[in-house]
């Protein structure tokens, strides 16, 4: 009995994945887009009449978040810190060992503090154009959100260039400076702290 | 299959935001049921109220305990805890507008040129008693859909009965710094929607601030033009809480 002859198996003149590329960021920018899509569309169709639950006197909500945010962008400030001090742009400071770490579980908790905020804000509030600050703090919130989750994504894929992580997550540091700006800040200086 | 660590960190994220999200909903449509029936029972009684004109008219509110979520009194009467009141005083002198958020509460009362004051006061059972610049005050019971009560400004005395109103009724403030003076604005948007009412304090830091007729308020933009400065309008919302 013969065996069967079979032509043998073309060889593959590319290689499956390229070694960098930008194109791994194609899934994780589009979940990032369907994120910020869905908290504009969302906030803005709904009609933001309702109060959010009492969680520790939520309802009374201005100035419970603008403490929130403003603990967020203490931890997103030690974030830049760090990434800082990881890239090696810190001269006077080494890299210890324990900065990566730092790193991520002051970004965590920064992204944690916002989200009790972002959900007063879409769902008793929604996406507001009355003035420039809510229209631009609308529009910077759902991009943070986007943008946030862009950077996460990112972080689950080896090979993706080296500018990606930096450009990342400073778009999401300045936007949330942004965001903080027209809300907390405005909050402060117009009805002070004892609220 | 080890999920990496960002993505829990986003799953933990929208965890988090939905139990929030679900309990606001629960939370919302528990105070609008709540609200449901006990406007069906009121309007079932025959209520009257005493025409009340002092500090004293507590009667048309028995004793509820002010909380997040709307109480019914004996007599039939819902006491909102987020609530928006604006009409006219008796004999057209002005327009009086009160907002009702939790255990605060902001009035306004303007003629819409030189007769104006700013109130505070604390909520207790549906009933307000406030203050203002130079002995203005404010008396006021509400439930609701309605609030009646007196406002006194500048010796004259006002008696109101306004109804409850949502957006795009209700008071509006701005507060801006022109040339190092802080500039106070209030309107009243009366509750056909269109019809608005304001004054300004030019120099809001003096004890007793004169006040003039405001600018007129572009309703679609919340903007009003004080000269060369364009002040923007913030709604005084009890419902969301805007301008607390």
């Amino acid at each position: 009995m013969a065996t069967q002859w079979e032509p043998p198996a073309p060889t593959r003149m590319d290689p499956v994945q390229p070694s960098s590329s930008a194109r791994l960021l194609v899934v994780p920018v589009l979940v990032g887009c369907l994120v910020a899509l869905t908290l504009g569309i969302y906030g803005r169709l709904h009609s933001p009449t309702g109060v959010a639950v009492d969680v520790i006197g939520f309802s009374n909500g201005g100035t419970v978040k603008s403490v929130l945010a403003s603990g967020a962008v203490v931890f997103a400030v030690v974030q830049v810190f760090t990434s800082l001090v990881m890239y090696g742009k810190i001269r006077w400071a080494g890299a210890p060992s324990w900065i990566g770490g730092l790193h991520r579980w002051s970004g965590r908790i920064a992204f944690i503090l916002t989200v009790p905020v972002v959900v007063h804000c879409v769902y008793a509030l929604g996406f507001q154009t009355f003035s420039v600050r809510v229209l631009v703090h609308s529009i910077a919130g759902c991009l943070f959100f986007g943008v946030f989750t862009v950077k996460m994504l990112a972080l689950t894929r080896r090979g993706t260039p080296g500018w990606v992580l930096p450009l990342v997550g400073g778009l999401a540091f300045a936007l949330l400076v942004l965001i903080w700006f027209t809300s907390a800040f405005w909050f402060f200086t117009t009805f002070g702290w004892s609220r | 299959m080890k999920i990496p660590t960002p993505v829990i960190t986003l799953i933990v994220g929208l965890a988090l935001a939905v139990s929030l999200l679900v309990s606001s909903m629960s939370a919302v449509s528990g105070e609008k049921t709540a609200r449901a029936q006990a406007s069906a029972t009121a309007a079932a009684n025959t209520v009257t109220v005493p025409a009340s004109t002092g500090p004293s008219a507590g009667a048309a509110a028995s004793a509820a305990t002010a909380s997040p979520s709307p109480s019914a009194s004996g007599s039939g009467f819902v006491i909102p805890p987020h609530a928006n009141y604006v009409g006219e005083v008796q004999g057209n002198l002005g327009s009086v507008a009160i907002v009702v958020h939790d255990t605060f509460a902001v009035a306004y009362f303007c003629n819409g040129k030189t007769q104006e004051a700013w109130f505070r006061g604390t909520p207790h059972n549906g009933n307000l008693s406030m203050t203002g610049k130079a002995n203005s005050s404010l008396t006021a019971n509400y439930a609701l859909g309605h609030a009646r009560g007196t406002v006194t400004v500048d010796g004259i005395a006002h008696v109101f009965s306004i109804i409850a109103v949502h957006k795009p009724s209700g008071l509006f403030q701005s507060i801006a710094v022109v040339r190092g003076a802080t500039v106070k604005a209030g309107w009243i948007v009366l509750p056909d929607g269109t019809t608005e009412v304001g004054s300004i304090e030019p120099d809001s830091s003096l004890a007793v601030p004169p006040a003039q007729t405001a600018p007129k308020l572009d309703l679609s933009t919340l903007t009003a033009q004080d000269g060369g400065t364009t002040l923007t309008a913030t709604p005084i919302d009890g419902e969301t809480g805007s301008g607390f």
